[in-house]
């Protein structure tokens, strides 16, 4: 092992290390001040760490881990989520007067999990990214269970993912077991030239063990007919583990999908690709449709994130025909959009919320302009964005993913996408409209009127300046993504 | 300093976010200042900008632009937000912010106490932002969108007072009928894009030269989409029934924006674009006559209203009506001047009646006034100087860039006869109706008292704006670059000289000889059977709104009153409703039930491994 | 499809046929009586007593499960320890790291009570019911046990 590979893996190490000192400091000082501040030193550490360190890219450390200006850029984003949500879960869990220390342990493991994803090119690796964020995120969607008063029903929540994440860890396994039968690899890029060897590219085996491997993916991204669980998970959990749910772990696993597919080249499957062209488009349809008159905001978000993945998997197939460079970062925008838009929304529905109470119906933010000017701006900027209107970043990405469709001449899925967007226009604007409207009646112990921590501003300050930023000025962010974009 | 000429329209823009943000809860003073003081600080660095872009011109550098940045650049298609500085766009930019400053400090003054006086503030610096968009853009997408916000402010500012239905209804009305151009300059932008591949204006100005021929099909198209945009935006005939209705809104907004700044987008349009006008010399021609039949016809109407502010927004129509003989004969930094100093005298008259309305409590009616002169000193001085001014009597500023224009209207190439007598006709109506008005209001038997409402941040701007009116035909605008190719010379001979600068002033005698000396009965004339069907004809635009009620307005709303279930309508309320069923269709998909989700996935897998394998 | 799958189909159709063929005979051949003792659960002759499903305290399922996970890690140290010239100083140092997160996971579960077998509420209501001296103290009338007046331990942890 090198100083190169030690370098590279400094921000896992970080991580890991903040893992360890946050479980020890929860062993004998219970104090959620002291360790909410821990992880989130921790977390903007292993973030800022490459700032300071260069690393060594691109560079395979360990058989497992492969380190490239991709896996950083989304390392990066699933650090920054990360740290979000641990400034967003102190006020939130604040009012929770049972242990809150462990909830921490739970966010770094997480995050591990999913950093571990984003630098997979290995099966083994991808398994055990994907198992670690999802053991950790059972237990944190379940995590306000004993709390007297719970906001919300976190163990149906935590039940069903459990149960239905059970179902797709097994048909994942059972996917990169027919893999390994037949080509005897695991590595994402030797998967490719040992079937063209074994002359296995038509065998129905290896399709359905791809086709098992996507599913299994599709289930994590809540890609339909794998969506049904999405609503109740994003409803019953906590606001900050909804949004981590609906950012991080969304993230890592776009991130490692993108690049097994790339890199096994799957898209030689005609049956993979049709697959995935009836599931994004279901997707979007459905997920679309679904949202239309609902009343709750974070089932609202849980079938607009359906509806965002189905455009998404547009790009996906669109990599079939289009260079590899221009798919990676059409994605990397998106991802990086959808990303800081979710984030902004879960933290606006945060700061109005405690483990106590959660305000998560539409009608919770009728008059929200004139109770909290400032909260509601930033749900509408995140609407808009989330919406696809001009000077935003969702209005790049979905530029993006029109460019891709484009160029990759997908018709049918454009027109869902159109039909999609229409749809989507209706329900983002009924809360807009909400937000708008007289206030009923202003009491004072009105929670929107409350002082919003320090954190809180930040993070909501942040996202809508990143939304606005990336809408009226994407083009720094696209250098990135076309200088990372090239190793593809 | 000029690379700070970002700052100028960002200002405006960070003003209105500050009042906006403030929610009504700023008080009138800290919200007056930010919202005056905006725009001071951009007037400030957009003289710093002068200055530099004179001293660059004297070196011989004639424009600049700067690049904020690139917003799309997706193939051939690049979009981005670049500014670009050239004689015409400076001479705009300091129109819109040293009037937009010294509107806004009155403003503080004539809508004090004003419940809402923050939002006030917030839609005018908004205003100034997207007018300073617009003359600063560099390619024609930017400038549309600078052109669709002021049209937006427009109407935001029109129905301020949106309590009394009245207000809306006129709001609504300019914004419609605005929209019609508005349609029209998309398509031509379209167009232009389609046969050109570029929007940047000055790519555009060169490929448009090299590539189409002179009077073919497509210069003519695109010319007179574009100048439908114009004429929607500057009011003239025949989209021209939205601005007397626009004075809804309160005077200060009469005088910036419908007087001063954004009627005059049209002309600065067509300015902008004027190769493309050389190359259909028959529609550049049509802009000078819809020029000219609109400047009679605005000065016949303005002489039968009775509303202060009606008759002094058909002179503006009217005064526009110039500017567009003047781009039509080819005369544009002539038709810049005027747009310059109309912009001084009518922001001086239109806040003098504000002064005049304020004194007589709201009263707008100029039969109601009278006898002005001596409680309104003020008022009166400052009335009077913009009424010269407008009038063009030598010599003021409006004497000057008018005269310019009728002797280039008699010169150039493109002008002739017909549209300088047209003209010429219509600086005599111009004195007729002016002084009516003057002497309506000022002199005569006295009925109501008024007293001046004094206060530095009132007549401070007036005082300034007065001065600017009398010898603003002085200042040179340095256009030459711009429009190199007509450097205008003019030798008219002493015959028309004489004719332009005493058509005026017989107007004026005119109408000293009706109003004061009452030679002529005009209730009389008014009573009798012909005089009162013109009287009502004049009254009524020429009967143009009468017509369009008749013509667009009745038949849209029986046909829609006819087809209240409509059938289109139905298709829409069908996917919509069709909509809700479907999603109450998949609705039911979620259960809640972990036995049916798992039974879902497990058929999901089923099926996509079915699909896959056996397709 | 060019794999061939009747081996598949004829293991399937033997399966499927042996099951009937099975059922069939037994039901065919043998003997049908209706005794009360039929149905009863067949236990060496004896009659179950009870339910079969006991409530094993919950601390014992949670002490099973962290014996398992420390037994399971203890895996990975032979696969050390067969390989431990190969790989080693490295592979001592990345063992004593996993050690060392293995202790802390250790002494956190500690800290965190997770090694009592009775919960903290468990152990103060014990308090309660039972004096210092370890003495009962029942009410005898109303047959509960005495509130004895015991120091607050320190709330919920």
């Amino acid at each position: 092992m090198s100083t190169d590979v030690l370098i590279d893996l400094l921000q896992i190490i970080m991580l890991t290390l903040t893992t360890v000192v946050v479980m020890l400091v929860a062993g004998f000082k219970r104090e959620h001040g002291l360790v909410n501040v821990l992880t989130t030193a921790g977390l903007a550490a292993s973030l800022l760490v490459f700032v300071f360190v260069d690393p060594v890219l691109p560079l395979q450390a360990t058989e497992l881990l492969y380190f490239d200006e991709y896996s950083l850029f989304f390392s990066a984003l699933i650090t920054l989520g990360a740290l979000s949500v641990s400034i967003l879960a102190y006020p939130y869990f604040e009012s929770h007067n049972s242990h809150n220390e462990e909830f921490y342990i739970l966010l770094m493991t997480a995050t591990l999990g999913a950093v571990v994803l984003a630098c997979s090119t290995h099966f083994v690796s991808f398994f055990i990214g994907m198992e670690m964020l999802g053991v950790s995120l059972y237990a944190m969607i379940a995590y306000p269970v004993h709390a007297e008063k719970s906001a919300k029903f976190p163990l149906e929540a935590a039940l069903k993912y459990l149960i239905m994440s059970g179902l797709t860890s097994g048909l994942m396994l059972f996917g990169i077991a027919l893999i390994y039968a037949l080509t005897g690899t695991m590595f994402f890029n030797e998967i490719s030239p040992a079937i063209e060897a074994q002359d296995l590219a038509s065998s129905p085996v290896i399709i359905a063990a791809w086709l098992m491997i996507i599913s299994a993916v599709a289930f994590k991204l809540s890609l339909v007919p794998f969506h049904i669980w999405t609503p109740d998970v994003y409803e019953g959990a906590p606001v900050p583990v909804t949004a981590y749910l609906a950012t991080v772990s969304k993230a890592a696993m776009l991130a490692v999908t993108l690049r097994l597919l790339l890199i096994s080249d799957a898209f030689q499957y005609e049956a993979l690709m049709l697959v995935l062209t009836v599931m994004a488009a279901a997707s979007m349809l459905l997920g679309n449709l679904l949202a239309l008159l609902q009343s709750n905001v974070k089932r609202l978000m849980a079938y607009s994130s359906i509806a965002h993945l189905g455009y998404l998997l547009i790009v996906i197939i669109a990599a079939a025909s289009i260079p590899g460079i221009l798919s990676v970062e059409s994605m990397g925008f998106y991802v990086a959009a959808y990303f800081i838009m979710s984030l902004g929304g879960f933290a606006v529905i945060s700061a109005i919320s405690n483990s106590g109470k959660e305000l998560d119906m539409i009608s919770d933010y009728q008059g929200l302009f004139w109770r909290n000017p400032w909260l509601a701006s930033v749900m509408i900027t995140v609407l808009f964005s989330l919406a696809g209107i001009p000077l935003t970043a969702g209005f790049m990405g979905k530029f993006y993913v029109f460019t891709n469709g484009l160029q990759g001449s997908l018709w049918f899925l454009l027109t869902m996408l159109i039909i999609g967007s229409a749809i989507g226009l209706y329900y983002y604007l009924r809360i807009i409209y909400a937000i708008l409207q007289q206030p009923g009646k202003i009491s004072k112990q009105d929670p929107a009127m409350q002082a919003i921590p320090f954190g809180t501003h930040a993070v909501l300050g942040s996202m809508t300046a990143i939304i606005i930023y990336l809408g009226v000025y994407p083009m720094p962010m696209i250098n990135i993504l076309q200088s990372l974009a090239a190793a593809f | 300093m000029i690379d700070l000429l970002w700052l100028v329209p960002t200002i405006p823009v960070i003003g209105f976010l500050i009042l906006t943000f403030s929610c009504g809860k700023l008080p009138e003073i800290p919200a007056g200042i930010i919202g005056a003081g905006s725009i001071g600080l951009s007037f400030l660095f957009a003289i710093l900008a002068g200055v530099d872009f004179m001293s660059m011109s004297e070196a011989g550098i004639h424009s600049y632009s700067q690049t904020l940045w690139t917003w799309i650049s997706v193939g051939s298609f690049e979009a981005g937000f670049t500014l670009y500085l050239d004689g015409v766009s400076l001479v705009m930019m300091f129109i819109i912010t040293g009037i937009g400053f010294l509107i806004h400090v009155y403003a503080t003054g004539y809508m004090h106490d004003d419940p809402s006086f923050a939002r006030f503030f917030a839609y005018m610096n908004l205003f100034v932002a997207a007018m300073l968009i617009l003359v600063l853009a560099d390619n024609l997408l930017l400038l549309f969108m600078g052109w669709e916000g002021v049209g937006l402010c427009s109407y935001l500012l029109i129905g301020f007072w949106f309590k009394d239905p009245y207000n809306g209804y006129c709001a609504r009305k300019a914004f419609v009928v605005t929209r019609v151009g508005d349609a029209s300059m998309a398509l031509g932008l379209f167009l232009l894009f389609a046969s050109l591949g570029t929007l940047n204006i000055q790519e555009l100005m060169v490929l448009a030269e090299e590539e189409w021929v002179v009077g073919s099909g497509i210069a003519i198209a695109v010319t007179l989409l574009l100048l439908g945009g114009a004429v929607g935006k500057s009011a003239q005939l025949p989209l021209q029934t939205w601005l007397p209705d626009a004075m809804a809104g309160p005077t200060p907004i009469s005088a910036l924006i419908h007087a001063a700044t954004m009627v005059t987008a049209g002309v600065y349009l067509i300015a902008r674009t004027h190769v493309l006008y050389e190359l259909a010399p028959s529609v550049q021609y049509l802009v000078g006559v819809i020029g000219m039949i609109t400047l009679i016809m605005a000065g016949f109407t303005a002489l039968v209203q009775n509303d202060i502010k009606k008759v002094l927004a058909f002179s503006t129509v009217s005064q526009i009506g110039y500017m567009f003989l003047a781009l039509g004969v080819g005369a544009y930094s002539s038709a810049i001047f005027h747009l310059m100093t109309h912009a001084f005298f009518k922001a001086l008259l239109f806040l003098t009646a504000g002064s005049i309305i304020l004194a007589m409590h709201h009263e707008q009616d100029i039969f109601k006034m009278g006898g002005l002169r001596k409680d309104l000193p003020w008022s009166h001085a400052l009335f009077l100087i913009g009424t010269i001014a407008l009038v063009a009597i030598f010599p003021t500023a409006g004497y000057w860039s008018k005269e310019e224009i009728l002797a280039s209207a008699l010169t150039n190439e493109h002008g002739g006869y017909l549209l300088w007598l047209g003209g010429v006709a219509g600086a005599f109506m111009t004195g007729l109706y002016s002084f009516r008005l003057y002497f309506l209001v000022f002199f005569g038997k006295k009925t109501h008292d008024g007293h001046e409402v004094m206060g530095l941040h009132l007549q401070g701007p007036l005082v300034a704006l007065a001065i600017l009116s009398l010898i603003g035909g002085f200042i040179h605008i340095p256009v030459e670059e711009v429009f190199h190719a007509h450097a205008e010379e003019h030798h008219v001979s002493l015959f028309y000289q004489a004719i332009m600068i005493g058509l005026p002033l017989l107007g004026v005698l005119c109408a000293y000889l009706i109003f004061i000396k009452q030679k002529l009965d005009v209730e009389k004339l008014a009573g009798s059977g012909f005089g009162a069907k013109m009287h009502r004809f004049f009254f009524t635009q020429w009967g143009m709104d009468w017509l369009y009620d008749r013509v667009f307005v009745f038949p849209y709303v029986g046909l829609a009153k006819l087809n209240k279930k409509d059938f289109i309508d139905s298709i829409y309320n069908g996917t919509a409703s069709f909509t809700r069923y479907l999603h109450s269709v998949v609705i039911e998909t979620q259960t809640g039930q972990i036995r049916w989700y798992t039974m879902t996935m497990a058929l999901g897998v089923l099926l996509v491994i079915s699909i896959g394998v056996f397709a | 499809m060019n794999v061939d799958l009747f081996p598949l189909v004829l293991y399937s159709v033997i399966v499927i046929v042996l099951i009937v063929a099975l059922t069939a005979v037994s039901h065919l051949l043998g003997q049908k009586r209706k005794d009360h003792a039929t149905d009863e659960v067949y236990e060496s002759g004896m009659l179950s007593v009870g339910s079969a499903q006991l409530k094993i305290s919950v601390p014992f399922y949670l002490t099973a499960i962290l014996f398992i996970i420390f037994d399971l890690e203890a895996v990975f140290l032979f696969a050390w320890a067969i390989s431990i010239r190969e790989t080693g100083w490295l592979g001592y140092a990345e063992v004593f790291i996993f050690i060392a997160i293995l202790i802390a996971g250790l002494v956190y579960l500690w800290r965190a009570g997770a090694l009592e077998w009775r919960s903290q509420r468990q152990r103060d209501d014990r308090l309660h019911t039972i004096g210092k001296s370890g003495v009962v103290n029942i009410d005898k009338k109303t047959g509960k046990a005495h509130k004895t007046e015991q120091p607050k331990q320190g709330g919920a942890h």
